[in-house]
């Protein structure tokens, strides 16, 4: 056995492992795409990074897995504690991380604001496409169709496209991968710490509840992850899709890639006017 | 304790009356007392009935919720039971001649607003007001004059002001017996 | 030192400044938005953050955020906005955030009347939250003790972390009096270095709050709103933990009432008719006692300045032997419930003067009639 450990070991606080999520759950390939992005960018400890979530599967990601400080919030709230770190903070980089329900559904008003203000933040959106903690109910990206616990005759309303939603805001990056995307999902990470530092930046990782979505489907981690590199095609080849088959595929890709000043430099230029210093 | 006074000011939204009560604090203030300013009025910015007053003392003002006024001007009728009663009980009333019909019987009522408009001053009765106040003797002109905004229209803010006041002393003359 | 004429409203905002308060987020609401305007317009000026939140959800985790990461940080609101802080004011109960929530009450319930004062939220003040959780509150009677109260009161939040609301009412936050302004207030009380035998989630001693490094500073903090041991790391399971943390969370409140519960007694030592009140009612009830002390009657009034946490067998002590209590508030009994623990009302009547809406205070001589109805004079 190599006495090299993994990659992700830097990054995780080795005392609470293994981690409590379901056998073969994606937010482990979240959290490896996380720390192969920051060992590439020969991030030495995460000590310039507060992670923010709230509550939900995902948001265990940072509390308590990733070594740095983490602040866990109510259900909803990561965008809101997250913008007050910031703007107190404005030197460190403070990522939210956090699913579907939490920041579209009950934490949808502040996720659509943070990006009107282009808010200095990274937010990485784990989109299970359920309520995966409780069950599994129906979420406001949960497919049209499909069964959850609250939808058992089938969902009959139509989900969000939350990525779609934001590249019309002012948000500087608005990117949508599926976790068969790996190298992208990382690559886009690395991007939104270096050349696309400043603002909203905005990812959206598809990774289907492998309880509640994909053992439901009869299938297999491995099995679902073929099918989602079949079914997540770039986002060129989806807008040429008719509007029938839209519905099968997932559009991913960087939709939005921009570098204007965010609000923190904005607010910089206020204060600068009013008279004042805001702090580095 | 020493005594402690009460001016109020009495209109409808949009009359200035929460302006006005404004002024007259700062030149009690700027005279040396001790004030509590207070107001009443609705949600809306225009049309509601709106109280506003001054208590000014020379110590700290124990108490800012009084029953009665020792003066006060009135631009407007209202129909506010709860308020009835301290306007009744006030003690010296000046009262705008045309927009002032009830209560009550022992106003003085003065045309603040048809001689605010015939001298070019629509608008500023509320300054008027201000001047009868500082005629009566609650507050100084000089004071008054002091600290009234002294803006693009400040002849005109002055002008009001000593309008009311010789509006007052004109009054005041006719009574003699 | 300045004298000048403030809205109770302003005077909060200069007393947060003065202790400097570097932090704020809001929503508007009436009446307390003067509070948010004189922020908005200090603010930038002097290095700080001003943030127009979307809505009070949003304004109360930010205040947690910014507190957490070493700011001095605050909010202010009325009633509907209040309700809508209460879930954030519980999560910064249990992450032993120091908060300060300003709420100029006004009368409800729902939109009730926007611009007329009240005192309907001391129990939400209290108890607005789920779950067993301690928080701080005071409440100014006039604008000089809201500039006051408020200096206090972040001086409590950072002491205790914990969260500290300052509870108004229209009647002080519109109110214009003269204000003796603070240059500058004590300095923060907060505690940042984790001394022996303490963690960032647990003080050896139980009055004392455990020490809170900021964000940033390369603790690897854990902050969670769910149940956590002294470092942090959530258990969501064990007795133990939660009984633990819930107990130290109340224990830090409920320990320090000696020092927290603040009170005024003005009139005669052994009263016939003792009034128990706050806020801006307690200044009708001052010359309420005035009044029926020249009429030969012996009256005492206790203004309370904390309305929780309160020491009931000191409020006895204070009250003496009365042959009736008054209890006026703008509500229809909220204090009341308190003074009947303090004082059996089967023994001495303890009568509760409630009236709330258009704007009318409760004068003295209503205050004055009542006593010599409960005394049957």
């Amino acid at each position: 056995m190599s006495k090299a450990k993994h990659f992700t070991r830097e990054y995780v606080r080795e005392e609470v492992l293994p981690t409590a999520f379901c056998p073969g759950c994606y937010n482990g390939v979240v959290m490896n795409a996380l720390a192969l992005a920051f060992k590439e960018l020969g991030v030495r400890g995460l000590r310039n990074y507060v992670f923010v979530s709230g509550i939900g599967c995902s948001s265990w990601i940072p509390s308590p897995y990733i070594k740095a400080d983490s602040v866990h919030t109510l259900h909803g709230r990561a965008v809101a504690v997250a913008t007050g770190i910031k703007l107190v903070r404005p030197d460190l980089n403070v990522v939210v991380i956090a699913g579907d329900g939490d920041l579209a559904a009950i934490g949808g008003n502040h996720l659509i604001h943070a990006a009107r203000r282009n808010m200095d933040l990274i937010v990485i959106m784990v989109n299970n496409l359920v309520y995966g903690m409780t069950r599994g109910q129906q979420s406001p990206t949960t497919p049209h169709g499909k069964v959850t616990l609250t939808t058992p005759y089938g969902n009959f309303e139509m989900p969000f496209d939350i990525a779609g939603l934001l590249t019309h805001t002012n948000a500087n990056y608005v990117a949508r991968w599926c976790v068969s995307n790996f190298t992208q999902l990382k690559e886009s990470i690395k991007e939104v710490l270096t050349k696309y530092s400043r603002g909203f930046r905005f990812i959206e990782v598809w990774a289907p509840c492998i309880t509640y979505v994909v053992r439901y489907e009869g299938k297999t981690p491995g099995e679902k992850l073929k099918e989602m590199r079949e079914v997540c095609v770039p986002v060129s080849k989806y807008e040429g899709l008719s509007g029938e088959e839209k519905v099968k595929y997932v559009a991913v890709g960087v939709f939005k890639k921009e570098d204007k000043p965010g609000f923190i430099e904005l607010y910089r230029e206020y204060v600068a006017r009013a008279g004042g210093a805001h702090n580095e | 304790m020493s005594k402690e006074l009460s001016v109020g000011l009495v209109g409808r939204g949009g009359q200035g009356i929460l302006f006005a009560t404004t002024i007259l604090a700062n030149a009690l203030f700027n005279s040396g007392y001790y004030v509590a300013q207070l107001q009443s009025y609705g949600a809306e910015v225009r049309g509601g009935a709106v109280l506003a007053y001054v208590i000014y003392s020379t110590e700290r003002i124990e108490n800012p919720f009084t029953e009665s006024f020792d003066s006060l001007v009135m631009l407007h009728d209202v129909k506010i039971e709860a308020w009835e009663k301290i306007i009744v009980s006030s003690r010296v009333v000046i009262a705008d001649e045309d927009m002032v019909r009830g209560p009550p019987p022992h106003a003085v009522r003065l045309p603040l607003i048809k001689v605010a408009a015939e001298r070019g001053l629509s608008g500023k009765e509320n300054v008027v007001a201000l001047g009868c106040l500082a005629g009566i003797g609650v507050v100084g002109l000089d004071a008054l004059q002091k600290v009234i905004p002294r803006g693009r229209d400040s002849s005109g803010n002055l002008a009001a002001l000593r309008l009311g006041y010789e509006l007052w002393l004109e009054r005041k003359a006719k009574q003699v017996p | 030192m300045r004298k000048l004429l403030l809205t109770g409203n302003e005077a909060v905002a200069e007393g947060a400044l003065a202790t400097g308060c570097n932090f704020y987020a809001g929503y508007p609401i009436t009446p307390s938005s003067e509070i948010m305007h004189y922020m908005a317009r200090e603010l930038p000026k002097r290095g700080g953050v001003f943030i127009q939140s979307e809505d009070e959800l949003a304004a109360i985790n930010m205040v947690i955020g910014a507190a957490l990461a070493g700011a001095r940080a605050m909010t202010a609101t009325s009633g509907p906005g209040f309700s809508l802080m209460q879930e954030g004011i519980g999560y910064a109960v249990m992450v032993e955030a120091p908060i300060v929530v300003v709420d100029v009450m006004r009368a409800g319930p729902a939109t009730g009347q926007a611009t007329k004062p009240a005192q309907g939220d001391v129990m939400q003040a209290r108890w607005g939250r789920h779950g067993d959780q301690y928080v701080v509150v005071l409440a100014p009677s006039n604008p000089q003790e809201a500039h006051d109260l408020t200096i206090k009161a972040f001086a409590i939040a950072e002491e205790l972390r914990v969260p500290v609301v300052v509870l108004t009412d229209e009647f002080v936050g519109h109110g214009r009096e003269v204000v003796e302004v603070s240059e500058v207030a004590e300095a923060s009380s907060r505690r940042v270095e984790v001394g022996p035998q303490e963690a960032p989630f647990y003080s050896p001693d139980p009055r004392k709050a455990p020490p809170l490094p900021p964000l940033g500073a390369g603790h690897y903090l854990l902050v969670t709103g769910s149940t956590h041991n002294e470092w942090g790391y959530r258990d969501v399971h064990r007795f133990e933990t939660h009984f633990k943390l819930v107990k130290r969370l109340k224990d830090k409140v409920w320990l320090n009432k000696d020092k927290l519960f603040m009170y005024e007694v003005v009139g005669d030592e052994e009263p016939e008719v003792l009034f128990i009140t706050y806020g801006s009612v307690a200044r009708s009830a001052k010359t309420a006692v005035r009044k029926l002390r020249e009429a030969d009657v012996r009256a005492k009034l206790i203004r309370l300045k904390t309305l929780w946490p309160i020491d009931v067998p000191e409020l006895r002590k204070l009250g003496g032997e009365p042959r009736a209590v008054v209890v006026p508030e703008l509500n229809l009994g909220q204090l009341v419930y308190d003074i009947e623990r303090a004082y059996n009302p089967f023994e001495v009547p303890v009568v509760h003067y409630g009236k709330v809406g258009g704007g009318i205070p409760i004068y003295p001589s209503e205050l004055v009639s009542k006593a010599l109805e409960v005394l049957k004079k």
